[in-house]
């Protein structure tokens, strides 16, 4: 009875760890990640923001923080809502929010484009789907997936490859 | 000294097309992560909470709400660090071991470069060419760290980094005047000039009436009386170059120059005059091969003892890659060629000391998970000295041969880092440390009546053996909890000579008083902090050192006035409490230190001892911004000192107020 408790306690937090809202600090790490993107040139960069229905309202909060620009480190990020469906593409990266982010379909359609495809929800990731995967909460996680990364064609600085952790 | 610093400094500025390209955007990455980022544990880049040894990374906000003038004195608020104030410009700083007077034991570093004076064998902080205003972050890296920087990290490591101009523009001016005679004056700034070119330029100047002496110190009342005011001027100027998106040249030259009333390693008095210049450059590459650098450095150290004059150079040159294979795998290898020379001390007629170094070392990280990780480091190191000339049979009792002496040593680091479910992060680690024989060590002779004081080419190095289990975790409330447990042995404690001679005539020409390897010390200890805020104004932070060190080494003081076991204070404790609205910010600090015992030398050969009582200081710091850019604080420094506190055995550390005006752009 405890080890289902606990695999069924344990299952909850997964799930609420994986599907947890994007937030303006998830943003705001994204954003500084990209100062360590290779090749990128200028202090601009513009973010997709693909959202599924039921997350529109976590979609558009996103797009409002961008709204003039956002000072991340040393890049300003301006947004660019995408509903899911919709082609991704002359964007330095995308974020995938709610059902979004578990459509393999439309992730790994925009990582072949070459787009740096992010997540906070680390499935998208683990799968291979995204790039990226970010958390800020309760301490700051990055994920990058190689695999991903070589289909995208992105890669990072040396510095930021040791300090984060690669599958 | 004269104003001399600013006008070659501007001379240079001319003339100089190079700069600097610093890998590492220390405050982006700081942001990124939510804790500052390092390399100073291995040589790689790492967030403070992965890395396998236990460190304190002070940042630019603490530096700047710090009631001091000086680093040392900013050190002296952590945990794990002693730092003995033995005269206004001689703060000392051990770390988890004593705080003696030119300590050789802690290896210094600004912007990669050792400026730890190794003919003979200390950091004289007074030198150092940096300002308080332009420090990106200051880490401390406590325990042996042989196997990433080499000879004399034993105790720890401390690397000061400034602000890098090509991370953002930057400039800051401060004056601060102050009682007893006190002055400081801060100029920096950085400015990226385009894309690829960056530079960077640092003077500083210190000027104070410095602390009284206790009247029985015989040596130190008269050099007092000579010398009463501190005086230290640096310059610096750096920059990078950008070739390519992946490959730069950085570069620094820095000149100071200081006045100070020191005590030399054996407690005796002296009024001495330093005048250091460095070169530094570092060509990087990131490659597919990993990131690649070639650096070199070069440290030249004109000092004028009280007691004689001694001039060095040293010259480093080190070829590094590293490298992350696959997705848990990082390595560091990298080979090292060092050479130096020291002017025979204080009789240049004897021939030059000279050593070379070969080192070869390398790290090897693995990521067993993202719960798990390794750390192994090694170093093998192989040392040749020689002399230029034949001693004076007269004094020496030593012949040219018996100065070509070479040694061969082995140093490690190896760290286990665990990540519980529960929380927090466990470190395991082990090393080994060498702390080499310097020049003083070896050849230095200066006779004093019908006697001489000699350095011994016999000398062993020391060795250093850690081992520490630490644990941090950030509690549910936010409050940082950090905690270690330590243990540590040193084997063939180097000393400089005792209070009396050890070698007579016929074995040689005069009574000697010999340095030499005079047994074995142990520690060990735990210390704890815990920093944390209260609401949104109110920021604390506590923390205790516990040490026990039990000395086996030939008696005190006949042969060594070496005694870690008396001059180590038992408990350590620093409280801080910081308050913040609007434009004020209100901050108080206490420290205390146990008591302790130092030896005593009121003039040469006549030794003894001197209790020092446990000691209490209070200090605060209100600082208001009159405008986003300019504020006006009000310091003051152990207020409760009074005209003076006797915290060592021959100054009176004073309580010192001064008003800082500093303007940031």
């Amino acid at each position: 009875m405890i080890r289902i408790l606990s695999a069924v306690g344990l299952s909850v937090l997964l799930t609420s760890a994986a599907s947890a809202q994007t937030t303006e600090r998830d943003l705001a790490v994204v954003g500084r990640a990209l100062s360590f993107l290779e090749g990128a040139s200028g202090s601009d960069r513009t973010v997709a923001i693909v959202f599924d229905p039921a997350s529109a309202a976590e979609a558009e909060a996103l797009n409002a923080a961008m709204a003039g620009g956002l000072s991340a480190g040393r890049v300003t990020l301006n947004g660019q809502l995408v509903p899911l469906g919709q082609s991704v593409s002359g964007v330095d990266a995308a974020v995938f929010l709610g059902g979004a982010a578990t459509d393999a379909g439309a992730v790994q359609a925009a990582t072949s484009a070459g787009v740096m495809t992010v997540s906070t929800d680390m499935t998208c990731v683990q799968a291979g789907n995204c790039v990226m995967g970010v958390q800020s909460e309760p301490s700051v996680r990055i994920v990058v997936n190689g695999a991903a990364a070589s289909s995208a064609s992105v890669s990072f600085s040396t510095a930021f490859a040791m300090m984060v952790e690669e599958i | 000294m004269k104003n001399t610093l600013l006008y070659s400094a501007a001379a240079l500025i001319a003339t100089s097309a190079a700069a600097n390209a610093q890998s590492i955007d220390y405050q982006v990455m700081g942001e990124m992560f939510g804790e500052p980022v390092t390399t100073g544990a291995t040589g790689a880049p790492q967030r403070s909470t992965d890395v396998p040894a236990t460190m304190i990374i002070i940042t630019q906000d603490e530096i700047a709400q710090a009631p001091e003038y000086d680093i040392p004195g900013i050190l002296r608020h952590y945990s794990g660090i002693d730092v003995a104030r033995f005269s206004m410009g001689q703060g000392e700083v051990g770390i988890r071991s004593a705080a003696s007077p030119y300590t050789p034991r802690l290896l210094v570093l600004v912007n990669g470069r050792e400026v730890y004076l190794d003919s003979y064998g200390y950091t004289a902080w007074s030198t150092l060419p940096v300002n308080l205003d332009e420090i990106q972050q200051i880490e401390v890296v406590k325990g042996p760290q042989s196997a990433l920087y080499g000879f004399n990290a034993v105790a720890g490591v401390i690397n000061i980094i400034t602000r890098d101009p090509a991370y953002g523009d930057f400039a800051n001016a401060t004056a601060e005047v102050g009682t007893n005679g006190y002055q400081q004056y801060r100029l920096s700034g950085g400015r990226a000039l385009n894309d690829q070119i960056a530079l960077r330029f640092s003077y500083g100047r210190t000027d104070g009436r410095d602390f009284d002496v206790e009247p029985d110190a015989i040596e130190a009342v008269s050099l007092r009386a000579g010398n009463p005011d501190f005086e230290r001027e640096h310059f610096a100027l750096g920059g990078s170059v950008k070739f390519t998106e992946n490959v730069g040249l950085t570069f620094e030259y820095t000149q100071s120059e200081a006045e100070v009333l020191e005590l030399t390693s054996i407690y005796s008095s002296a009024a001495n005059a330093y005048d250091l210049t460095s070169y530094q450059g570092e060509l990087g590459a990131d490659t597919d091969f990993g990131y690649i650098t070639l650096s070199a450095y070069r440290n030249e150290s004109d000092i004028t003892y009280s007691f004689g004059d001694l001039d060095g150079e040293l010259t480093s040159f080190k070829l590094q890659d590293l490298i992350k294979i696959g997705s848990n795998d990082t390595l560091r290898f990298a080979v090292e060629f060092r050479t130096a020379e020291t002017a025979s001390f204080p009789d240049t007629t004897a021939g030059d000391l000279n050593y070379e170094t070969l080192a070869f070392s390398g790290m090897w990280n693995h990521k067993f998970s993202n719960k798990l990780e390794t750390t192994l480091a090694v170093r093998y190191d192989m040392v040749d000295w020689s002399r230029d000339g034949s001693p004076n049979p007269a004094l020496y009792p030593y012949t040219q041969s018996d100065y070509d002496v070479s040694f061969e040593e082995f140093s490690y680091n190896a760290a286990l880092v665990y990540k519980p479910e529960a929380g927090g992060t466990v470190r395991l680690s082990a090393a080994r440390g060498i702390q080499a024989p310097t020049m003083f060590d070896m050849g230095f002779l200066l006779p004093v009546g019908t006697a001489v004081l000699i350095g011994d080419p016999n000398i062993q190095p020391s060795i250093v053996d850690n081992i520490e289990l630490a644990y941090d975790r950030s509690l549910s409330n936010g409050v940082q909890l950090r905690t270690a447990l330590f243990w540590q042995n040193t084997d063939d404690v180097k000393s400089s000579l005792g209070g009396a001679p050890d070698l007579f005539p016929p074995n040689a020409p005069l009574p000697a008083y010999r340095f030499g390897n005079r047994g074995e010390s142990r520690l060990w200890g735990f210390e704890g902090s815990l920093a944390g805020m209260i609401g949104e104004t109110v920021d604390w932070d506590l923390s205790y050192t516990y040490k026990s060190v039990e000395d086996d080494l030939t008696p005190f003081p006949t042969t060594t006035l070496t005694d870690f076991e008396g001059i180590t204070p038992e408990h350590t404790v620093n409280a801080h409490l910081g308050w913040t609205s609007g434009r004020l910010s209100l901050d108080g600090y206490a420290n205390y230190v146990s008591d302790t015992v130092m030896p005593f030398q009121p003039v040469f050969g006549a030794v003894a001892s001197r209790d020092i009582d446990g000691h209490i200081s209070f200090s605060g710091r209100a600082s208001y911004e009159l405008t986003d850019n300019l504020d006006l604080s009000l310091t003051a420094q152990n207020v409760n000192f009074g005209d003076g506190e006797l915290t060592t055995p021959v100054y009176e550390t004073e309580a010192r107020y001064w008003v800082s005006l500093r303007a940031n752009f």
